[in-house]
C-alpha cells in the first residue's frame, strides 16, 4: 500500500510538470491552432538556464537569504527568460509564417524546435549536466507514514498555485474571455474588438514561463538535465493535452496529472521499459474513441 | 481544413512565370540534365568513395521522400511518423535475412509488403482523424515503433544495439560498393518515379488531390475518401520499407537511433521544403537535406543549429517550397495519353447519356425522403420530413433561414445519416449509404458556401465530378493499359463539354482559385453535371449573382432539365424559384408547411406566416 501511495505522489510531482508544460501546449493551440514544437524545447532551455543561475549567481543569494530564497530568485529570473523567448519564437518563427498555411507552420515549429535543441547542445554541451546537490534542498519528513522530501510538497504547491493562477485568469477575468473568445474564432474575436495580437503574446510568454519553470523544477526533482530533454517531455505534454482536450485549460491540467500518475503506476507494476509504448497506446485510444478529450466537447463541421 | 489555401497566390505567381499551361520545354531540359549528372556522378574523376556514399543517402532521402509525398504532399495527410515505415522495411530485412539468410533483394517485396500491411492495419482505425489529430497519431505510431525495437520483443529486435550482420545485395554480381550501391538505388528511384508520375496523372492521383484541396467535397463528389487515404498510407509505406530494405543492407546493420522523431520530422521538411506533391521538388529537398549537413561539416556543432534557422527562413521566404507542383493542362493530359501507340479506337460514344425527358412523368418519384429525422444534440433540424422529386421536374426547397434546408440536403446526400426515416432513390433505398455511393448512384450536388479545389485548374475540378463514372485504379494507371487510356480520354472529353455547358470552356487551364466568383458557382454545377447525375442537387446557386447572372442561371437549369436532369435546388431568391420551378416545398423549423405550386404557396397562410410573422405580432 505505501509503494502505491509513493508512486501516487511521485506521479502526481511527474504530473504537474506535464500539466504545466501542457498549459502551454493548450493555450497557444487554442489561439493558433499551432502544435508549438518548441514548445519542449523551451522547457529544456528553462532548466539549463535554472542551473545555470542556481550554479553561479544564485551562490550570493542563497548566502543572504537562504536556499529557498535563491530557488525563488532563480525560478522568476528563468520564468522571465524563458517568456521572453516564447515570445521571441512567436515573433520570429510563427507570425511571418502564417499567411503560409499549416503546414508550413509546422516545418518552422519544427526548424525552431531543432534550433532551440541545437542552440542548447551549442552553448552547455551534448553531456547531461547535474544540479549540485549544495543547491537543492534535501528536507524530508514523513507525512501520514509515507517519505516525502520537501522539494516534492514544494513543487506540488507550487505548480497547483501556478494552475489556479491560470485557471482564474483564464475562466473567471475579462482577458480571459478574451482568450477563449480568440480560441473560439480568432476572426470573429477581432470583429468583435479584441486585440489578438496581445491575446497571441500573452499565451507565447505565459505558456513557456510556466514551461520554464516546470523545466527548472524537473531539473531540481531529478538533478540531471540533458539537451534533449525537451523533446520527451514535449511529447508526454502533449499527449496529456489531447487527454483533456485540446485547447481546454483545466483538461491541460487534469491531462497532465492523470498522465503522471498512470505513467509511473505503469511503471511500477506493469513495465518500466514499455511505459511509454502504454502511454502512446493510450494517446491513440484516446484520439479514436473521444478525441476531444475528457473535458473537451463535441463539434460538428458545418459543411 | 485547407492545408494549401494561402499557398495559392505565390503558387499562382509561380505557374503564370513559366508559362501556364504549356509543357515547359526548360523544364524538360533540366530534367534531362539531372538525370544526366545523377547517372555520371559518381564517375567523375575528383568524386570519392565519401561522396558517391554521400549520393546513396540522397537517394535514400529522396525515396522516402517521395514515399511521404504520397501520403503528406499528395493527400494532404499531416504524417510526422514516416519513418515507423521505413523502421518496418529495415527491420524485416534485417531479422528475416540474419535468422533464414534469405536474400536481400528477395526480400524487398517483403520488406514493403510488411510495411504496407503495417500501415494499413494502424490508419485504417484512425484514418477519419483530421489534420492535427491525425499527426499526432503518426507521432505516436513512431514512437512506439521505435520504443518497441529498443525493448527488444522475444528477442527480435536486439535491443538497442539492432541487428549486425546484414548481408549485402546481389544483383547478378554482389553489391558492395559504394558506387553499386548508388546505382542500385537510383535505379530503384527512377522506376518508382516513373510510376509516380504517371500515378499523377490519373483518377487516383486526382482523387489523392481532391481530398488534400477539400476532403467533404471530394467524399460529395463521388471520391471514396477512406480508400483513397488508406491506399495512400499504403503505397507511401510500402516505398519507405524499400528504402529500409536498401538501407540495412548498406549500413549491414540496423538499430533504434536511426529512426527516431527527428528523421521523421526531417522527412516532412523534404517534402514541403520541395513543394507539396511535386516529383522533382522533393528530389530538391532531399538534395538540400543531405547536402546541407556536409557542407557545414567542419562547424559540426552549429550545423542542426543552422539547419532549424534554413528551415525558418524557407517558410517565410518561400512556403511554397523550391518546385511547386505545376498543374498539367489538358493538351498535356491529352498528350500524354496519345503516347507513341495511337490510342486503340475511340471509345464508341464516351458518355452514358442521362436517362432521357421521356421517363418524366413517370407514377414513381425520382426522389422519395420518408418521415426523415435529425437532431443535433437534442436540437432538432429535421423531424418527420416527407419530400418527393418527381423526374423531369425542377423542385425548390424554399424556407427562412434555419428551417433545415441545407441538413436536408445533407441527409440526401448521405453527408449526415437520419437518425429515422427512409430516403429512397430510383426505388432504392439510400439512407445510410456513404456520399460517394450516392454520387455513384445518381445524386450529384453542390455547396452553399461554394467548395471548389482552389489549387487545381478547372479542368481538374471537373474530372472531379467523372471520377465515379470511370474505374481505372493503380496497376491500370501506372501501366497506362488501353482501358484506362480510353477511359481517361472519355472522362476528359466529357469534362470538356461540361465545362463548355456553363460557359467555362476558355478557363479550363485556369486554377480554379483564379476565377471570380460567380464563375466559381458555374464550375461548380459543371462538376457536379461531370457526375452525369440524375438528379443535381443545387444549394443556394444564385446566392452572390446579380439579376443578369441569375437570368443566365436559369436559362442554364432550363436547358439541364430539358436533357433529362431533374432538379432540386434550395433557393432564397424567388424570382428564380419562380422562373423555373414546377414544384415548391416550404420548410420551416425542420418540418415541411406547404407544398405545390409557386403561384399557390405565395398565398398560403403558413407560408406568409412563416416569411412575415403572424399578423398577431
Amino acid at each position: 500500500m505505501s509503494t502505491f501511495i509513493e508512486q501516487l505522489v511521485n506521479g502526481l510531482t511527474v504530473g504537474s510538470f506535464y500539466a504545466l508544460v501542457a498549459l502551454g501546449y493548450s493555450m497557444v493551440y487554442g489561439v493558433m491552432k499551432l502544435i508549438n514544437f518548441a514548445h519542449g524545447d523551451l522547457f529544456a532551455f528553462g532548466a539549463y538556464l535554472g542551473y545555470t543561475i542556481l550554479t553561479s549567481a544564485a551562490g550570493k543569494v542563497t548566502a543572504s537569504i537562504g536556499i529557498w530564497g535563491g530557488m525563488a530568485f532563480t525560478a522568476g529570473i528563468v520564468a522571465i527568460c524563458v517568456a521572453a523567448a516564447g515570445v521571441l519564437v512567436e515573433r520570429v518563427a510563427y507570425r511571418p509564417v502564417y499567411p503560409s498555411g499549416r503546414l508550413s507552420l509546422v516545418v518552422s515549429a519544427l526548424g525552431v524546435a531543432i534550433f532551440i535543441q541545437n542552440s542548447i547542445m551549442a552553448i552547455w554541451g551534448s553531456r547531461p549536466r547535474a544540479f549540485p546537490a549544495s543547491v537543492v534542498p534535501s528536507l524530508r519528513f514523513s507525512l501520514l507514514g509515507i517519505p516525502v522530501t520537501a522539494l516534492q510538497i514544494t513543487i506540488l504547491g507550487i505548480s497547483f498555485a501556478l494552475m489556479f493562477a491560470i485557471w482564474m485568469i483564464v475562466e473567471k477575468s475579462t482577458f480571459g474571455a478574451a482568450i477563449r473568445a480568440s480560441a473560439l474564432d480568432r476572426e470573429t474575436a477581432t470583429l468583435l474588438g479584441i486585440d489578438v495580437r496581445k491575446v497571441i503574446f500573452f499565451v507565447f510568454a505565459l505558456g513557456p514561463g510556466l514551461g520554464g519553470v516546470a523545466g527548472l523544477m524537473n531539473g531540481l526533482y531529478y538533478r540531471a538535465i540533458s539537451f534533449n530533454m525537451g523533446w520527451n517531455y514535449g511529447l508526454k505534454a502533449f499527449t496529456a493535452t489531447i487527454l483533456g482536450g485540446i485547447g481546454n485549460i483545466p483538461g491541460a491540467m487534469i491531462g497532465g496529472l492523470l498522465l503522471g500518475i498512470v505513467e509511473s503506476l505503469l511503471s511500477g507494476y506493469v513495465s518500466g521499459a514499455w511505459k511509454d509504448v502504454f502511454v502512446f497506446l493510450l494517446l491513440i485510444a484516446i484520439l479514436i474513441f473521444r478525441p476531444t478529450g475528457i473535458l473537451g466537447e463535441k463539434t460538428a463541421e458545418k459543411v | 481544413m485547407n492545408v494549401s489555401k494561402s499557398l495559392l497566390d505565390r503558387i499562382g505567381a509561380f505557374s503564370s512565370k513559366s508559362g501556364g499551361g504549356k509543357p515547359p520545354l526548360r523544364g524538360r531540359r533540366l530534367i534531362v540534365a539531372s538525370v544526366a549528372l545523377l547517372m555520371l556522378f559518381p564517375l567523375l574523376p575528383f568524386i570519392d568513395n565519401y561522396w558517391v556514399d554521400v549520393g546513396f543517402y540522397f537517394g535514400i532521402y529522396a525515396l522516402l521522400g517521395l514515399s511521404l509525398n504520397i501520403v503528406l504532399g499528395e493527400v494532404g495527410l499531416f504524417d510526422l511518423g514516416h519513418t515507423a515505415f521505413y523502421a518496418i522495411g529495415a527491420y524485416v530485412t534485417a531479422i528475416l535475412n540474419t535468422k533464414f539468410h534469405i536474400p536481400i533483394l528477395a526480400l524487398l517485396p517483403f520488406s514493403a509488403l510488411a510495411a504496407g500491411l503495417f500501415a494499413w492495419l494502424v490508419t485504417a482505425p484512425v484514418i477519419h482523424l483530421k489534420g492535427d489529430y491525425l499527426c499526432i497519431v503518426t507521432i505516436g505510431i513512431g514512437e512506439i515503433v521505435r520504443l518497441t525495437m529498443i525493448n527488444n520483443p522475444f528477442g527480435l529486435t536486439g535491443g538497442p544495439n539492432g541487428i549486425n550482420g546484414i548481408d549485402t545485395p546481389n544483383l547478378v554480381v554482389p553489391i558492395i560498393s559504394s558506387r553499386q550501391f548508388y546505382y542500385l538505388i537510383w535505379a530503384i528511384i527512377g522506376i518508382i518515379a516513373f510510376g509516380l508520375v504517371r500515378l499523377q496523372r490519373s483518377r487516383v492521383g486526382r482523387a489523392w488531390n481532391y481530398i488534400r484541396e477539400d476532403e467533404t467535397a471530394a467524399e460529395a463528389l463521388g471520391v471514396d475518401v477512406r480508400h483513397y487515404k488508406l491506399a495512400a498510407f499504403v503505397l507511401g509505406a510500402a516505398l519507405a520499407g524499400i528504402a529500409g530494405n536498401i538501407y540495412a543492407s548498406k549500413q549491414m546493420s540496423v538499430s533504434p537511433e536511426s529512426f527516431t522523431f527527428m528523421e521523421s520530422s526531417l522527412l516532412f521538411c523534404i517534402v514541403l521544403l520541395g513543394g507539396l506533391g511535386s516529383i522533382p521538388g522533393t528530389m530538391l529537398g532531399a538534395l538540400a537535406i543531405t547536402v546541407f549537413p556536409e557542407i557545414f561539416r567542419p562547424f559540426a556543432k552549429y550545423r542542426l543549429m543552422f539547419f532549424g534557422l534554413a528551415l525558418l527562413l524557407m517558410m517565410i521566404f518561400r512556403p511554397a517550397g523550391f518546385l511547386p507542383r505545376l498543374r498539367e493542362s489538358g493538351e498535356t493530359l491529352r498528350a500524354a495519353l496519345r503516347g507513341k501507340r495511337r490510342l486503340p479506337a475511340q471509345a464508341k460514344n464516351d458518355e452514358v447519356q442521362a436517362t432521357p425527358l421521356a421517363m418524366a412523368g413517370q407514377a414513381s418519384p425520382l426522389l422519395e425522403v420518408r418521415g426523415a429525422e435529425l437532431s443535433f444534440g437534442g436540437v432538432s433540424a429535421v423531424s418527420c420530413m416527407d419530400a418527393d422529386v418527381v423526374r423531369g421536374r425542377i423542385t425548390a426547397l424554399i424556407g427562412p433561414n434555419g428551417a433545415g434546408k441545407t441538413t436536408l440536403f445533407n441527409l440526401i446526400t448521405g453527408i449526415y445519416k437520419p437518425q429515422k426515416g427512409k430516403i429512397s432513390f430510383k426505388g432504392g433505398k439510400i439512407s445510410g449509404d456513404s456520399p460517394h455511393a450516392i454520387v455513384r448512384k445518381g445524386i450529384a450536388r453542390t455547396f452553399q458556401n461554394i467548395r471548389i479545389f482552389p489549387s487545381l485548374t478547372c479542368l481538374e475540378n471537373v474530372l472531379c465530378g467523372q471520377h465515379c463514372r470511370g474505374s481505372a485504379g493503380f496497376v491500370a494507371s501506372i501501366l497506362r493499359l488501353p482501358s484506362q487510356r480510353r477511359e481517361e480520354a472519355a472522362m476528359l472529353s466529357s469534362a470538356d463539354r461540361c465545362l463548355e455547358r456553363v460557359g467555362l470552356a476558355e478557363s479550363a487551364d485556369r486554377l480554379a482559385s483564379s476565377l471570380p466568383y460567380g464563375k466559381r458557382r458555374y464550375l461548380e454545377i459543371a462538376r457536379a453535371l461531370a457526375a452525369q447525375p440524375d438528379l443535381i442537387v443545387l444549394d443556394e446557386p444564385s446566392s452572390g449573382l446579380n439579376d443578369g447572372e441569375t437570368a443566365d442561371l436559369a436559362k442554364l437549369l432550363l436547358s439541364l432539365l430539358a436533357d433529362g436532369v431533374s432538379i432540386l435546388l434550395i433557393e432564397h431568391d424567388m424570382s428564380l424559384v419562380d422562373m423555373v420551378s414546377d414544384h415548391v416545398i416550404v420548410m420551416q423549423s425542420g418540418r415541411k408547411i406547404a407544398e405545390g405550386a409557386m403561384c399557390d404557396i405565395r398565398r398560403d397562410p403558413r407560408v406568409i406566416e412563416a416569411y412575415l410573422g403572424s399578423e398577431e405580432d
